[in-house]
């Protein structure tokens, strides 16, 4: 490899099993997870809790409504005695982003691992959507997930260590009609893993994305019972993702011992084995 | 139930193919230490009982089964001797495998010999194992299936002919099966490993590992934290997966690692 850039030796060396019985173990992790107004993003930080993290917890638009349900799991990190941080954050705002992260450094003096579990689905005909409809659908699951991956990622850069978890859907991965504009932001989460995880690759920061099928807590879809009704006649496994079957593969990311990186872990029942 | 709880095999016995050295005996002292007892198989039946007793040291159970799984009628064997020892198979992992005779060479100078013991050591081996465990995990009304693929089954590689095509078709046969097997309770996944390097030679032949993203190869153990994830409870949604493990291997190499280029933006912004 004689045309190889200069470049810096893998970050930290190679790993040893300190605890084989205990691969999970978060604790002395401090996590900073959003979309956690949602029911699936809650249950993700509670997840960090119980496998030993402090988690810090974020929503999507920063809405006091929404700032009651990001209290609500919050309540459930502290009640599994796990140090917790509320905060109130339009995600898609690059200066609060950059707040919201500066605060749980200020409170906890690092930060480990980001969660990335916003989503705002939207599906409509591509020929009725709005310049408006596309530019905030694409700013609450794309450009969001853009602004939490730098900010806590220069925080995790000058620590050498750091695990970034995004949570995609199968919507980034195949056509679904009238979801243009949600395939297209989740597509570009996909994207953004793969190449994030490049960049950063020697610096002991890895990036991967849970690719979730749809979802029983997934707003609009799990609540609507002729979504639900026609989903479960088609999808391979007969049923919606439970959040249960998403937080495992969150928390192995995240103990993860630095190989794995730049991947996509799809949680969807077979749904894209199938053609 | 905490996560923690979901993520651990107790009370489920695994048989491990390939698992007497290497990742196959990571995977099964991983999956000891996660709880499960161990069926441990391979050809060569000192190791796989050195593998049993460090799986009996941990308190679980354990059976050392020789096997060629290059022959159905073994396979069958095997199958049918861990079910007389430890009563019952939730988790199969199929390990074995590798390159065989020829691999490495244009494909105009290997024989159909070569060719057919490439795809046997590697797909039909595959087929074989899955076969013979099916019926008792469907009594069982559940099972997980680990089959081993490779970044090779997903991209090409000059003149690796019969481990590029077999790992190729491991990767779709799983996913096939986890849509025959899905409903019935069974999950079928593959994992598709970069460069795990077994021997000091391996390590200097594969150029120690400097152009892969994360600039090291991975280590043996480090596959067992995500097989143990895999066979677990924590991993029932995930079903006809490619998991990969790669050092970042697969998310980039379009360009030689290391090219980071600046270029701004024409006039507007730069």
């Amino acid at each position: 490899m004689s045309d190889q850039p200069s470049l810096p030796a893998t970050a930290g060396g190679v790993p040893a099993p300190l605890q084989p019985e205990r691969p999970f173990d978060l604790r002395g992790r401090v996590a900073l997870v959003t979309g956690t107004a949602r029911p699936l993003g809650g249950a993700i930080a509670v997840a960090l809790a119980e496998a030993g993290a402090d988690v810090a917890l974020a929503g999507l638009t920063g809405s006091a409504d929404e700032h009651f349900q990001v209290n609500s799991a919050a309540n459930q990190v502290w009640s599994l005695g796990r140090r917790n941080l509320a905060l109130q954050v339009d995600l898609t705002d690059p200066v609060a982003v950059e707040a919201a992260v500066q605060q749980v450094e200020d409170e906890w003096r690092r930060l480990d691992l980001l969660v990335n579990a916003q989503d705002l689905l939207f599906a409509m005909p591509f020929g009725e959507t709005s310049l408006e409809e596309w530019n905030a659908t694409l700013a609450a699951n794309l450009t969001s997930v853009a602004l939490t991956c730098q900010a806590a990622g220069r925080v995790m850069l000058r620590a050498g260590y750091g695990r970034i978890i995004n949570v995609a859907s199968v919507a980034g991965d195949r056509g679904v009609m009238n979801m243009a504009a949600y395939a297209a932001a989740k597509s570009g989460v996909l994207a953004l893993t793969r190449a994030l995880a490049t960049e950063w690759a020697r610096t002991g920061v890895t990036v991967n994305t849970v690719q979730v099928g749809w979802y029983e807590d997934q707003a609009g879809i799990g609540d609507d019972p002729e979504h639900r009704k026609t989903l479960t006649k088609i999808l391979p496994a007969r049923a919606l993702v439970t959040n249960d079957e998403v937080t495992g593969a969150v928390v192995m990311l995240a103990a993860d011992s630095g190989y794995f990186t730049g991947q996509i872990i799809a949680v969807d029942g077979a749904a894209t084995a199938r053609i | 139930m905490t996560v923690l709880d979901r993520l651990r095999l107790d009370g489920r016995v695994a048989l491990i193919t390939g698992s007497g050295r290497g990742l196959g005996r990571a995977m099964a002292l991983a999956f000891a230490d996660a709880g499960a007892d161990v069926v441990c198989s391979a050809r060569t039946q000192a190791e796989i009982e050195a593998v049993a007793d460090e799986v009996r040291a941990k308190g679980r159970r354990a059976a050392a089964v020789q096997a060629d799984v290059t022959d159905s009628a073994a396979v069958e064997r095997m199958v049918e001797r861990s079910l007389a020892e430890l009563g019952r198979i939730d988790i199969l992992v199929h390990n074995a495998g590798g390159r065989t005779a020829g691999d490495g060479r244009p494909l105009h100078t290997i024989s159909e010999a070569d060719w057919l013991a490439g795809i046997d050591a590697n797909l039909t081996s595959t087929v074989s194992c899955i076969r013979a465990v099916i019926p008792q995990m469907l009594e069982l009304g559940h099972g997980k299936i680990l089959t081993t693929a490779s970044g090779l089954g997903l991209r090409g590689n000059r003149d690796l002919n019969m481990y590029t095509a077999a790992k190729a078709g491991v990767i779709n046969l799983t996913r096939s099966l986890a849509l025959s097997y899905g409903r019935q309770n069974i999950q079928i996944n593959t994992m598709a490993l970069g460069l795990f390097p077994q021997t000091e030679a391996q390590a200097t032949r594969w150029g120690g590992g400097r152009y892969i993203p994360v600039g090291r190869f991975g280590t043996t153990w480090e596959i067992g934290p995500v097989a143990v994830f895999l066979c677990s409870p924590a991993a029932d949604g995930i079903n006809g997966a490619v998991i990969v493990q790669d050092g970042g291997g697969l998310a980039g190499g379009v360009t030689p690692f290391g090219w980071a280029p600046r270029i701004p933006l024409p006039g507007i912004l730069a």
